[in-house]
């Protein structure tokens, strides 16, 4: 019967060893251990941060190790994307920022591979323990879906030394009307061999801060039902000053981009006089240009209006948890979320090391915020960013944030354009424009979630 | 007679890894995406059948359409700057009398060696606004030309045809130098003798026996241009102001993969798939007939 099995060559019987040598090898290949927990996290500083304090849980905890992997952002959410769709191996935790959350959330509620953590923030009192703005970006239909892991309010910060040498006292300033006004004597448009310098850095490809600066106005893109606001005639008047800031003869803004070598240079030589600020990036700023230190300050950001909000919010990353495992597992790694983002000794560790203050409110009296730090001239940096904290503007979390974002910055491009070809440069002139482009914005943002069946039948 | 009967299975053991590979990699992932391109997917889990709804969609959406001009305009400026001046330089360094060949040779090749995404690194850095070594380099020379000059805001084609002509003249230069060096000497020399002047000699007696290479090196270029994908997005951080940059396969990876909208970006594959086996075929068509 096995007759043919003659034929073999010795070739071919080598191949089979091998196949099956390799099969053994792969079945019997130790696993990691059954009481480890996979814990994802993307950001660099963080995971450094958590290194001693996981260490320690794992010591205390044995029966509930868990092991900590720094994974890309992009690699994480393809990873998470992929154990969601069709249960491939994925971490039991994970931190991942607004926009990853908000496509994991995106589907019907009986779909979402994240852990509802509503009743149980409710049940432990978070829910008034934890800045209640931190909440928003995780929230979907009333239900909340992740763990805070900060709150990124903004505050400008400025080139003291150049400030103060010319005599400028920035208490006078409280709207962006102010500041252009008050700062005006800073800014150079080069010429004589002298090198150019502008008041704020921004631009109209950079389309990060436009939704910063809608949120602080009063506006966004989104309701709180999700429906698109793209077109409210608060962003029109945001989008408009906006463009009258990147061009024409009152243009007060530079283009000096972040985590780029040529925009630390512009920044270092004096070219930048203030950038908006949130507390992530005051750290980044601290790590990447040594050289500002003592010739910076942070002040509120000037309001739209006269009293109006002094802050804004911009990023934000939370810990979110894999809804199969079993509820008598969660509850541990529910005890280790605690241990980690509640811990005094690690808030004040993560903010020497990122600037990052954490959304417990308990935590916030804690000395290491009012520090005076020698980066920012003295000032006690946490504090400034704390007393920004409760005032943070509500965000929603929408899977068409990104073509969102696409759009406004498309109109803010346009707006800019057309500006210079019809040498319109005043907020008033460039409104009616600027409406017109994002109500275009709306339309195709709109057409784009129409054909979405599944926000069809969510509405 | 009974060992004819025998099954021979021998030359299938050989082939299933192969086949089981192109079966499981590439024959099934193409089925999936094909039956994903009449679904909608939304979120992880999510899918509904929509029919054409999709393709529907695509011929109605201005970014395909916006992908579309920037793929085809990329394709056209590789085309038509990219193969004349790396036929120019085979030309040039096919001369026996020209010193230094090899050197030439490799100094020309070699940036095809560091790949797009080295290539995009690069070029973001020499196109950078008030730092970047073209606009300081222009700006020394000619004072009235603006350090802000946006090359990567208001000229994205041009630079990306720029930053790929970098990488990929050499490339071409090398397919067309083979070609050349079997164009044999003696046709040529005939010619010149018979009074053919260079231009003559080019057109009559080199360009007819380089033709097969040069039709191979276009349909690499533009089956290459179509799928354009890591240059702009390591070169813009993505599809630039206004899309300038965006091309098809950023729109695919966009939609599939931040958007998550695996059946709308499988749509846009096998339209992607169908533009270029008609290209293919089209080109194909021609060459045959240039040959004849």
């Amino acid at each position: 019967m096995l007759d043919w099995l003659r034929n073999f060559s010795l070739g071919v019987w080598a191949l089979i060893g091998l196949a099956l040598a390799s099969s053994v090898y792969l079945v019997t290949r130790p696993t990691a251990s059954s009481s480890d927990h996979a814990f994802w996290v993307f950001a660099r500083l963080h995971f450094q941060a958590y290194e001693p304090f996981i260490r320690e849980w794992n010591e205390k905890t044995p029966e509930m190790r868990i092991e900590p992997l720094l994974v890309s952002l992009p690699a994480m959410e393809r990873r998470l994307f992929s154990g969601f769709m069709s249960g491939t191996p994925m971490a039991d935790l994970f931190e991942i920022t607004q926009n990853v959350t908000a496509r994991l959330i995106s589907g019907p509620a009986e779909d979402i591979g994240l852990r509802d953590l509503t009743d149980l923030l409710k049940a432990e009192g978070l829910l008034d323990a934890i800045n209640p703005p931190s909440f928003s970006p995780w929230t979907l239909r009333g239900r909340i879906y992740g763990l805070p892991h900060d709150v990124h309010p903004v505050l400008l910060t400025y080139r003291s030394d150049l400030v103060e040498a010319a005599g400028i006292d920035v208490n006078e300033i409280e709207t962006w009307e102010d500041f252009v006004r008050v700062m005006w004597p800073l800014q150079r448009t080069g010429g004589a061999g002298g090198e150019d310098r502008y008041l704020l850095n921004m631009w109209q490809t950079n389309s990060e801060l436009l939704p910063v600066l809608m949120l602080q106005a009063g506006g966004g893109f989104f309701d709180a039902n999700l429906r698109p606001v793209l077109d409210s005639e608060v962003n029109a008047m945001v989008m408009a000053t906006i463009a009258t800031w990147c061009t024409g003869p009152k243009r007060i803004a530079i283009d000096a981009p972040e985590f780029s070598a040529s925009g630390n240079a512009l920044k270092i030589r004096g070219q930048v006089v203030a950038a908006i600020m949130p507390d992530w990036l005051a750290g980044v700023w601290k790590t990447d240009i040594p050289g500002l230190s003592g010739k910076l300050k942070l002040m509120p950001l000037p309001a739209w209006t006269k009293g109006g909000r002094r802050t804004s919010v911009m990023g934000g990353t939370m810990m979110g948890f894999n809804k199969k495992v079993s509820e008598e597992v969660f509850r541990e790694q529910w005890k280790f979320a605690q241990f980690l983002y509640r811990s005094p000794a690690l808030a004040a560790e993560m903010f020497r090391r990122s600037m990052i203050i954490p959304p417990d409110r308990n935590l916030w009296s804690l000395p290491v915020f009012d520090e005076p730090d020698p980066y920012f001239s003295g000032q006690p940096a946490g504090r400034l960013f704390i007393e920004q904290a409760p005032d943070v503007p509500l965000r929603v979390s929408s899977p068409f944030f990104n073509g969102a974002n696409e759009q406004s910055g498309q109109a803010l491009l346009r707006l800019v354009e057309y500006a210079n070809a019809n040498g319109v440069y005043t907020v008033e002139g460039l409104l009616p424009k600027s409406r017109e482009l994002l109500a275009e914005a709306q339309a195709q943002l709109k057409r784009q979630m129409e054909r979405n069946v599944f926000m069809r039948e969510a509405q | 007679m009974s060992k004819s009967r025998t099954p021979s299975i021998t030359p299938w053991l050989f082939l299933a890894p192969f086949l089981v590979t192109f079966a499981v990699f590439t024959i099934y992932p193409l089925s999936q995406s094909f039956v994903l391109s009449f679904q909608q997917t939304f979120g992880p889990r999510s899918t509904v059948p929509v029919g054409f709804e999709n393709f529907r969609y695509l011929f109605t959406d201005p970014l395909f359409w916006i992908a579309l001009k920037n793929t085809t305009l990329f394709t056209l400026g590789s085309l038509c700057v990219q193969l004349p001046l790396s036929l120019g330089l085979a030309l040039l360094l096919n001369r026996p009398e020209l010193k230094g060949r090899s050197l030439f040779r490799l100094i020309f090749f070699a940036p095809s060696l560091v790949g797009l995404v080295f290539v995009g690194m690069i070029f973001s850095l020499i196109f950078e606004k008030r730092t970047g070594l073209l606009n300081v380099v222009i700006h020394s020379i000619i004072p009235q030309f603006p350090l802000e000059f946006p090359w990567l805001q208001n000229y994205v084609m041009l630079a990306l045809i720029i930053a790929a002509l970098w990488l990929y003249v050499g490339f071409n230069m090398i397919y067309f130098l083979a070609a050349l060096q079997n164009v044999p000497g003696e046709l040529v020399e005939s010619a010149g003798i018979d009074g053919a002047g260079p231009w003559d000699r080019f057109v009559h007696v080199t360009l007819p026996h380089i033709m097969p290479v040069a039709g191979f090196v276009v349909l690499l270029s533009i089956l290459g241009s179509f799928q354009l994908f890591e240059l702009p997005f390591v070169l813009l951080g993505g599809s630039g102001p206004e899309n300038r940059g965006l091309t098809l396969v950023m729109y695919l990876y966009n939609t599939g993969f931040v958007t998550g909208d695996l059946g709308y970006a499988s749509a846009i594959g096998w339209v992607l798939a169908l533009i270029l086996a008609s290209v293919t075929i089209v080109q194909r068509r021609i060459s045959r007939k240039g040959e004849e």
